[in-house]
């Protein structure tokens, strides 16, 4: 059945193209995710409070006080070091476990299923799983204390610790990503070029430098940019873990104290500034990292 | 070709809406019924069957009130209702759930006097002069349970009078290697330690404290609040509370002074539930939290009851429901026996067969009224009667950040008079 | 050597996942005291007392993530396809301003926009729905999609779009018959992703569905968690029954996962 539509006119066609191939997951992208962020920007410029009267215009008010708020800039800290631990220690990790596993057979393989079951799981359970391992007396200090550790610490407890455990539980998580990306990577590596250099006389180090690692960059742009979507939305393990603590703020990531400044204190106007800054910030950390990666990306 | 597919997408697309559409209509309810949507929380002590149960009870008085219930999907049911308000689905009738903020919006319904006829204390937790959630128990928080095979082993014969004896009481307790003071880092296992320093410290020396504070006349930095901070802090510092327990939850908190792993557990009397299951073999005694002078101070809380919202669609079916639901006796008792609670209904007197735990702390509440001695209990107050929307949760973390030593008092002080100044904007 | 070092590597990896297995065999008593020990004799108690809760927990939200999941995923591999090869396709500064608009939105975290989604949900008369949730999921990882099926599309020959052209296929045929299967490998990266994410996905659910519409299977566990605190085994049980189909439907499309994210970045 031949349609009237390849006789429009080319402007026509481009604008049915844009509107039967692109129109309905713009049209969702726009309802659900772009309309929000405007409906969040009006708010942040007022003092909205859903349990008050009056709903005041306070102009750039919100955005003065977040700038100077102990509070938001402790999340901002969190957010930031959770993010650095998130972002590196599986790509670190990760191309190490997978230069381990880079051999073909069945062993290596179901290796490598194992370490991308974490993945799948989904973070509520994630998060009873290790409370249940780090507790004081959990699995971990029983066998610290076994060992002959008197004093082991209190992974969770303890301020000093709580942000890095939680770190190396989201790392322990999204591992497995890594390894499977890399490995494909690896494998994708044409052994012809690692031989000839090792003719050349290139050490292990030198090769590795020169191609392995050159080679790798779109394994390393992928990983950076799914751990960089997984560690701006950490949120159920702060939630489930430790409810942003112990005590004020030691592990509230931003996206924790949006909903909580929204939900629990009520102030609309003040969560939505904040989401605000933190969207402008994720914007420009992912622009730029996308940017870089994209550079480091060698055609074949 | 294309265009059958593309139909396709654009009819899913399309569907959704009208599918909903279709459900978002009235609920399918058979002719006369009237549906309400009942806000409830799990807890170990309070199962699904034991809600089911209370609910049949009242359905079964008035049959023409169907009711849906909903379930918390954690113990902050308080933060839930927030939840669902903000998203357009506020229950009609919700239980124990702080009604501050909730009633200044106007989203709930105020009981008349006349409907407040059956309670002991009807104007408790009122906000503005109403009452929102009936006052329809009253709790002691905190009561002070120990471990009394864990007292004898220190040798420690007596309960403490005194602050000075508690404190060598822990002395003891510890030099034998045992943890004085069980705890955990949430609102309900720090809350009530804390309550209990601060119902001595401060509300014995000023009842009307919180109200002095809404109005400005105090502040958190004046010597009585943060001589409890001092107290809460140095119970740390001394070893008497381990500042590992601040990752438990309240579950696990509970669970640690049942395994007697520490010999004092400051906790709301709803433990008695706990206590007096025929599964726990635990000798169990209990005192009020001592004062510096060794006068009797009962911390304790009366409300906790069901709150209607005023734009509920069936409000006199809510209404309705809600004072039946608090006033069967059937569900008092069930609640004095499952969650310790103490009813506030005129007339009303606990079962003869509640368990010795109950029993204990009913009394030593009885004799707090007899003495006059009954203040609020810190930061579980409802109303004007309490802090501020949003400050509560910051006193929670600062009594974590106490313990671990992350803040000294004077800082808790001023962050709290800086977060209550934030609240009131 | 390099067997015994990762298989070393592994195991302590694997001690988590070990004892979330072992524990659903165990009674509540011998968790708490031993929770590394196996479980012997292993017990099928938790796992029945988890599926014949009386409120039925389990199932409903079962049922429930069934559906939200599996609508989600087809609506959006259908619509970020589409998109994905419009946006690879075509020239000109409105493709690229639409990327860049598209990208913008990967990485935004669903609990910063949620209190206005909720807004957006209630002035179309979707809160608290199940389509609400199937088209905030659409709306939200559509990007992410997007950002598989363009990097995939570049890897395609476009000479074979273009010789059906000729030969008087529309576009909707050639897209449908000729691209569409060549991104068989990027299709199932897609699923997996977007499957799993949207399944374990635990804030979304619990606030556009609500109470009212039961739970999904993320939000029935933690509701859980505050009714079997002192009973893990039951909640050993129910994260274990929640969690094997996402796992099984991952290893089924295992193989292709991994070729849909990298075949199109490493034109191998």
């Amino acid at each position: 059945m031949r349609s009237s539509v390849s006789r429009r006119p080319m402007i026509g066609r481009r604008v049915w193209h844009f509107v039967s191939f692109g129109g309905p997951g713009t049209a969702v992208y726009l309802c659900f995710v772009l309309a929000p962020i405007l409906i969040s920007l009006g708010y942040s410029l007022t003092n909205y409070n859903p349990f008050r009267d009056e709903t005041h215009f306070v102009g750039l008010d919100n955005y003065r006080v977040l700038l100077t708020d102990e509070e938001f800039l402790t999340s901002l800290r969190v957010t930031g070091i959770l993010t650095a631990i998130v972002v590196i220690v599986p790509n670190v990790a990760g191309l190490a476990i997978a230069a381990l596993l880079d051999r073909q057979s069945w062993f290596f393989s179901s290796l490598r299923t194992v370490f991308f079951v974490p993945v799948v799981l989904s973070s509520v359970v994630v998060s009873v799983i290790w409370t249940r391992l780090l507790d004081n007396d959990g699995l971990i200090n029983q066998t610290l204390r076994a060992i002959g550790v008197d004093e082991p610490p209190g992974w969770l407890s303890d301020p000093d610790y709580a942000l890095y455990s939680l770190g190396g539980i989201l790392s322990w998580q999204m591992l497995g990503f890594c390894v499977v990306i890399y490995l494909a990577g690896l494998q994708h590596i044409p052994q012809e070029l690692l031989e000839a250099a090792a003719i050349d006389g290139a050490g292990p180090v030198r090769r590795f430098w020169r191609i392995t690692w050159p080679l790798l960059a779109p394994a390393l742009t992928i990983n950076t940019v799914i751990l960089l979507i997984s560690a701006f939305k950490v949120f159920d393990h702060v939630q489930i873990i430790t409810r942003g603590g112990p005590g004020s703020g030691t592990t509230a990531t931003i996206a924790y104290n949006v909903l909580q400044t929204g939900f629990v204190a009520n102030r609309q106007g003040f969560a939505s500034a904040m989401a605000i800054l933190m969207l402008v910030i994720i914007a420009a950390l992912s622009g730029v990292a996308l940017r870089l990666l994209q550079r480091r990306e060698v055609d074949l | 070709m294309r265009r059958r597919l593309l139909t396709l997408g654009m009819a899913v697309l399309l569907a959704a809406p009208t599918l909903a559409a279709c459900e978002v209509g009235e609920p399918n309810t058979p002719a006369g019924k009237k549906e309400i949507t009942f806000l409830v929380f799990e807890t170990p002590n309070l199962t699904p069957q034991y809600w089911d149960a209370a609910i049949k009870r009242v359905t079964d008085k008035h049959p023409d009130i169907t009711v849906k219930k909903l379930v918390s999907p954690d113990q902050d049911r308080t933060t839930y209702a927030k939840q669902l308000l903000s998203s357009g689905q506020f229950p009609d009738v919700m239980i124990a759930v702080s009604p501050a903020g909730f009633a200044e919006g106007g989203n709930l319904y105020a009981w008349t006097p006349e409907e407040l006829k059956d309670f002991q204390f009807p104007t408790n937790g009122a906000i503005k002069g109403k009452v929102y959630q009936l006052p329809a128990n009253t709790q002691t928080i905190p009561t002070v349970y120990y471990n009394k095979d864990l007292f004898a082993k220190a040798g420690i014969t007596g309960e403490p009078k005194t602050y000075a004896e508690l404190m060598s009481a822990a002395q003891k307790l510890k030099a034998n290697g045992i943890t004085p003071f069980v705890t955990a880092g949430v609102h309900d296992s720090i809350g009530p330690l804390w309550a209990g320093i601060l119902a001595t410290d401060v509300y014995a020396k000023n009842p009307n404290w919180m109200h002095d504070r809404r109005a400005g006349k105090v502040k958190f930095c004046d010597a009585e609040f943060k001589a409890g901070a001092t107290k809460l802090a140095d119970l740390a510092r001394q070893g008497y509370v381990d500042a590992k327990d601040v990752s438990r939850d309240y579950a696990a908190g509970q669970q640690a002074f049942l395994d007697g792993k520490g010999a004092m557990y400051a906790m709301g009397n709803w433990l008695a539930g706990e206590l007096d299951k025929p599964t726990t073999k635990l000798h169990v005694g209990q005192f009020a939290w001592p004062a510096d002078d060794g006068k009797l101070v009962i911390p304790a809380f009366t409300g906790g009851g069901l709150l209607v919202s005023a734009k509920a669609k069936n409000l006199d079916a809510a209404k309705t429901f809600a004072l039946g639901f608090q006033l069967d006796k059937g569900n008092l008792d069930n609640s004095a026996k499952a969650d310790g609670l103490f009813p506030a209904i005129k007339g009303y007197t606990p079962p003869s067969d509640v368990g010795a735990a109950y029993k204990l702390g009913y009394d030593l509440y009885a004799q707090g009224v007899a003495a006059n001695a009954v203040v609020p209990a810190f930061g579980f107050e409802a109303g004007d009667d309490g802090m501020l929307p949003g400050v509560t949760a910051k006193w929670d973390s600062s009594a974590v950040d106490l313990v671990t030593g992350k803040k000294t008092a004077d800082q808790v002080c001023a962050f709290l008079d800086a977060e209550w100044a934030k609240a009131a904007t | 050597m390099r067997k015994v070092l990762a298989l070393l590597v592994a195991t302590v990896f694997a001690v988590p996942l070990y004892v979330a297995v072992v524990n659903v065999f165990k009674d509540g008593p011998q968790i708490s005291k031993s929770p590394a020990s196996l479980p012997i004799p292993p017990t099928l108690d938790n796992i029945r007392s988890a599926l014949g809760r009386s409120d039925r927990l389990f199932w409903v939200s079962l049922t429930n993530s069934l559906i939200v999941t599996s609508l989600s995923i087809a609506v959006l591999t259908v619509l970020s396809a589409m998109l994905g090869h419009y946006l690879a396709r075509t020239r000109g500064r409105w493709t690229r301003a639409l990327t860049l608009l598209l990208l913008s939105g990967l990485m935004i975290p669903p609990q910063v926009i949620l209190m206005p989604v909720t807004q957006v949900l209630r002035a179309v008369g979707l809160m608290t729905t199940v389509p609400g949730l199937v088209l905030f999921n659409v709306g939200y990882y559509v990007p992410f999609g997007v950002f598989v099926f363009t990097g995939f599309v570049r890897a395609i020959p476009v000479e074979l779009e273009e010789s059906a052209a000729l030969d008087g296929a529309g576009r909707g045929q050639t897209f449908w018959r000729i691209v569409f299967p060549l991104m068989r490998p990027a299709t199932a990266s897609v699923l997996i992703f977007l499957g799993v994410w949207i399944w374990n996905d635990f804030i979304d659910p619990l606030v556009i569905l609500g109470p009212s519409q039961g739970t999904t299977v993320t939000t029935g566990i933690y509701r859980s968690i505050g009714q079997y605190q002192v009973d893990f085994g039951a909640m050993f049980a129910m994260m274990f029954l929640a969690t094997l189909p996402v796992l099984i439907f991952f290893l089924l499309l295992q193989r292709h996962f991994v070729k849909g994210l990298t075949g199109g970045a490493t034109k191998g």
